[in-house]
C-alpha cells in the first residue's frame, strides 16, 4: 500500500516538463568547435545597462544576467567559439547550440534539448533541412530559416522552427554586442 | 442526495473506476517524472525552482568579463533542471487549468461517496487547495526564498492524499460488500 500512496502523492508535480537530449553537448562542441583540443568559458557578466541593450534588441536578456561563450582554440589559436541558447515555449524549453567560425560567421547550428512533446516536431524541422539555412549567416543578417522550410513541414513543427529561428537571433545578436 | 455511487447503476460504477485508474496511471508516471526532473527533497525542490539571482550579487555597474578553461567532458556533466520565471509562467498557465479539472472530477466522485457533508467539504477542498499550494510554493521559492520549496512538496502530498482517500473510499463503496439497506 505504501508505494502505491507514494507514488499517488508525489504525483503532485506532474507539470514539469520532461526535457529530452537531441545532441549530447559534448558532440555538438566537437561538431561546432571542429579539431579544437583547448576549450575555454568566457563569461560575461552584464550591467545592468548592457543587459537593458540586449533586451532592447533581441527582447530577451538572461535572467541570471551572465552570457557564456565557449571558446575553442588548437595549438593555441581560436577555431571557433560556441554558444548554448535556451528558448522556452509553451510545450517545453529548447536548446540550441549555435557555433560561430573565427571570422564570425555561423558554422553550424544543433539542436541540442527539446522536450518528450516537442522532439517529433524540432525532428521534423531538422529532416527538412532547417538548420543548413544558418551556415554563413554574421551578425545583423535575419535568421528566416523556418520560412524556407514552411512549405515542407506542419504547423507545430514550424512553430519550433521559428523558436529556433529565433535563439538564433539571440545568439547572432549576444556575438554581436558582446563577444571580443 | 439523489446521487449515491453504493446504489448506482454498475456503468457508473465502471466509469468512475476507470476515471480513478486513468488518475492512478497518470499520477505514478507523474511521479516517475518527478523522481527525473525535480526529486522530492525541499534541496532538490528549491534548486529546480529558485532564482539564481537569489544568491547572485547585483549585476556590475560595468559589464565584466571572467575566463576559465574547461574540458570536453566538464560539457558532459549533468546540470540540474531548473525552471526559470518565464517557464514557470507558461506551466502554471497551462497546468493550473488542468489541476482544476482534475480536481473537479475528484470531487464529482466526492459528491457520490456516502459521507458527512463536513467531510465531503473538507475532501473538495482539500482537492482544489493541493494544486494552489503546488504552485503558489513554486511561486514562492522563486519570487521569495528557497525555503518555500516545502510548500511545494506540501501541496504534492496534499493532492496524492486527495486521490487516495477518495479512490480508496470510492472502490469501497463501489465494489465492496454492501452497506446496510443497499442491494447489491
Amino acid at each position: 500500500m505504501k508505494p502505491i500512496v507514494l507514488s499517488a502523492v508525489v504525483a503532485a508535480l506532474l507539470h514539469i516538463t520532461p526535457v529530452v537530449v537531441l545532441v549530447k553537448r559534448t558532440d555538438a562542441v566537437t561538431r561546432l568547435l571542429p579539431g579544437a583540443d583547448a576549450f575555454a568559458a568566457r563569461e560575461v557578466h552584464l550591467s545592468e545597462a548592457d543587459a537593458h541593450r540586449l533586451h532592447e534588441t533581441v527582447d530577451w536578456s538572461p535572467e541570471d544576467g551572465v552570457l557564456t561563450f565557449y571558446i575553442g582554440r588548437r595549438g593555441g589559436a581560436v577555431v571557433g567559439t560556441l554558444e548554448f541558447q535556451r528558448v522556452d515555449t509553451p510545450h517545453g524549453p529548447i536548446e540550441v547550440a549555435v557555433g560561430f567560425g573565427q571570422d564570425g560567421a555561423i558554422r553550424g547550428v544543433e539542436v541540442t534539448k527539446a522536450t518528450a512533446e516537442t522532439r517529433h516536431w524540432v525532428q521534423e524541422t531538422l529532416a527538412a533541412g532547417l538548420t543548413s539555412h544558418y551556415q554563413g549567416l554574421k551578425a545583423g543578417d535575419p535568421p528566416g530559416a523556418a520560412a524556407h522550410i514552411r512549405a515542407r513541414v506542419g504547423a507545430l513543427p514550424f512553430y519550433m522552427a521559428e523558436q529556433v529561428d529565433k535563439a538564433v537571433v539571440r545568439a547572432l545578436a549576444v556575438y554581436r554586442l558582446f563577444y571580443r | 442526495m439523489l446521487y449515491d455511487l453504493q446504489r448506482a447503476d454498475v456503468r457508473v460504477k465502471w466509469l468512475v473506476t476507470c476515471l480513478l485508474a486513468t488518475f492512478g496511471v497518470a499520477y505514478a508516471f507523474g511521479a516517475w517524472m518527478v523522481a527525473l526532473y525535480a526529486g522530492f527533497t525541499p534541496h532538490s525542490v528549491a534548486r529546480t525552482y529558485a532564482t539564481p539571482e537569489m544568491t547572485m550579487p547585483m549585476p556590475p555597474e560595468r559589464t565584466m568579463v571572467t575566463e576559465r578553461d574547461v574540458r570536453l567532458k566538464d560539457f558532459a556533466e549533468e546540470t540540474p533542471h531548473t525552471v526559470d520565471r518565464e517557464l514557470l509562467v507558461q506551466d502554471t498557465h497551462v497546468h493550473l487549468p488542468m489541476y482544476g479539472v482534475i480536481a473537479a472530477a475528484l470531487s464529482a466522485v466526492v459528491l457520490g461517496l456516502t459521507v458527512s457533508q463536513r467531510t465531503g467539504l473538507a475532501l473538495i477542498t482539500l482537492l482544489f487547495a493541493a494544486p494552489w499550494l503546488d504552485f503558489a510554493g513554486m511561486w514562492l521559492t522563486k519570487l521569495v526564498a528557497p525555503g518555500f520549496a516545502v510548500v511545494t512538496l506540501v501541496g504534492g502530498w496534499a493532492m496524492g492524499l486527495g486521490y487516495t482517500i477518495v479512490a480508496g473510499v470510492a472502490l469501497w463503496q463501489m465494489w465492496g460488500p454492501p452497506a446496510k439497506g443497499v442491494h447489491a
